[in-house]
């Protein structure tokens, strides 16, 4: 399993190498890119996470933990995730905040972080990219689009639970 | 909907904590939450930079065509007929893209792909629908981002959860499909 990350490293740098790309200044170019994305994304980072350490400060979060342990319990979800499923088609800053949030309270390794980085990577944003591209497509009637798509992204959340052992 | 995210969930902290007794507590977690957000940023940035530049170079190789063409026979059965045919190219580049996680590269195909599959109807097709479930259901092949998230809190194993996190978003796309297929057949709306 851990084979997964160093191979698609080689297929990235075989590939260059192989189609004679400069590797080099190619790497240079998308690092710059990375770079500016981290920075694009950290006034939304602190505004969320700003949100869920007061959210969780006050006691609310442990309140909605709570009240959504039985449905958590139903889907072998730790519930300390539960809050993370709920954001994550409606906000890519906010679940990304709270997953920050859930890994360093419990650690990534632990089953309540390893079942939240799974649900983090099943789903998009549903509501942004359904949005950004029902607008470009000039359409009013989505018809079954949502409904579907949420659907997904239960399935996927509930997959995360079922496939991280413990 | 951001709007109430962000004003509800600090409004409802603020005056949960003051009735309570927390204020004070609320609100230096409000603090926190912000230098926590700088630290965890510049501790991302370093994968953030080392994956857009490695993926950057499988970019330029040509994968996302390359990718694309091993897609074309089953994305042109799956979207079906009503796929205009201007429309396959920038559908293939967009979920190659997404594949490869290469979001940047992805967004601006996914939107023409869209506005070319909307035409002058102002209800989406059966093609659209899919195309916009398959988008939202997440695609990629190898979660970058949560990755390097991992590793900026210090995970024994960042990529850990490559397999499953590639198991469950297979499992979310399946589903979506699946659900797409069964409402073509009642067409809604």
């Amino acid at each position: 399993m851990g084979l997964i990350l160093p191979l698609f490293l080689l297929l990235c740098l075989g590939a260059g190498v192989l189609r004679r790309v400069p590797v080099y200044d190619v790497f240079l170019e998308g690092a710059k890119e990375g770079l500016r994305t981290a920075w694009r994304i950290l006034p939304a980072l602190v505004a969320m996470l700003c949100a869920i350490r007061a959210f969780s400060a006050c006691g609310l979060l442990d309140a909605l933990c709570g009240l959504l342990a039985p449905a958590a319990a139903l889907a072998r979800l730790p519930r300390e995730t539960l809050p993370l499923m709920l954001l994550r088609p409606i906000s890519g800053s906010a679940s990304l905040a709270m997953l920050k949030s859930i890994l360093h309270t419990y650690g990534p390794d632990s089953r309540a972080g390893l079942v939240a980085s799974v649900m983090m990577g099943s789903s998009e944003t549903v509501f942004y990219t359904c949005g950004v591209y029902l607008a470009a497509a000039g359409v009013k009637k989505s018809r079954h689009t949502i409904p579907c798509a949420l659907l997904a992204w239960l399935a996927g959340s509930i997959a995360a639970g079922w496939l991280v052992a413990g | 909907m951001l709007q109430a995210l962000f004003g509800g969930m600090m409004g409802l902290s603020l005056l949960y904590g003051l009735i309570v007794g927390r204020g004070e507590q609320v609100a230096s977690a409000m603090l926190e939450g912000a230098e926590e957000a700088v630290r965890a940023a510049f501790a991302m940035a370093g994968a953030f930079a080392f994956f857009c530049g490695m993926t950057a170079i499988l970019r330029r190789a040509g994968a996302i065509q390359a990718l694309g063409k091993r897609l074309s026979p089953l994305l042109s059965r799956l979207l079906g007929p009503e796929l205009p045919s201007d429309a396959l190219e920038p559908v293939l580049l967009n979920l190659s893209a997404n594949l490869l996680g290469l979001g940047n590269a992805a967004t601006p195909m996914g939107v023409e792909a869209a506005r070319r599959m909307g035409g002058n109807s102002d209800r989406a097709s059966n093609a659209l629908c899919l195309f916009l479930v398959i988008n939202s259901s997440s695609v990629q092949l190898l979660p970058t981002t949560v990755i390097a998230l991992r590793a900026a809190e210090g995970s024994v194993s960042p990529a850990s959860i490559a397999l499953p996190a590639l198991a469950a978003t297979a499992i979310s796309t399946l589903v979506g499909v699946l659900a797409c297929k069964l409402m073509e057949a009642r067409s809604w709306g």
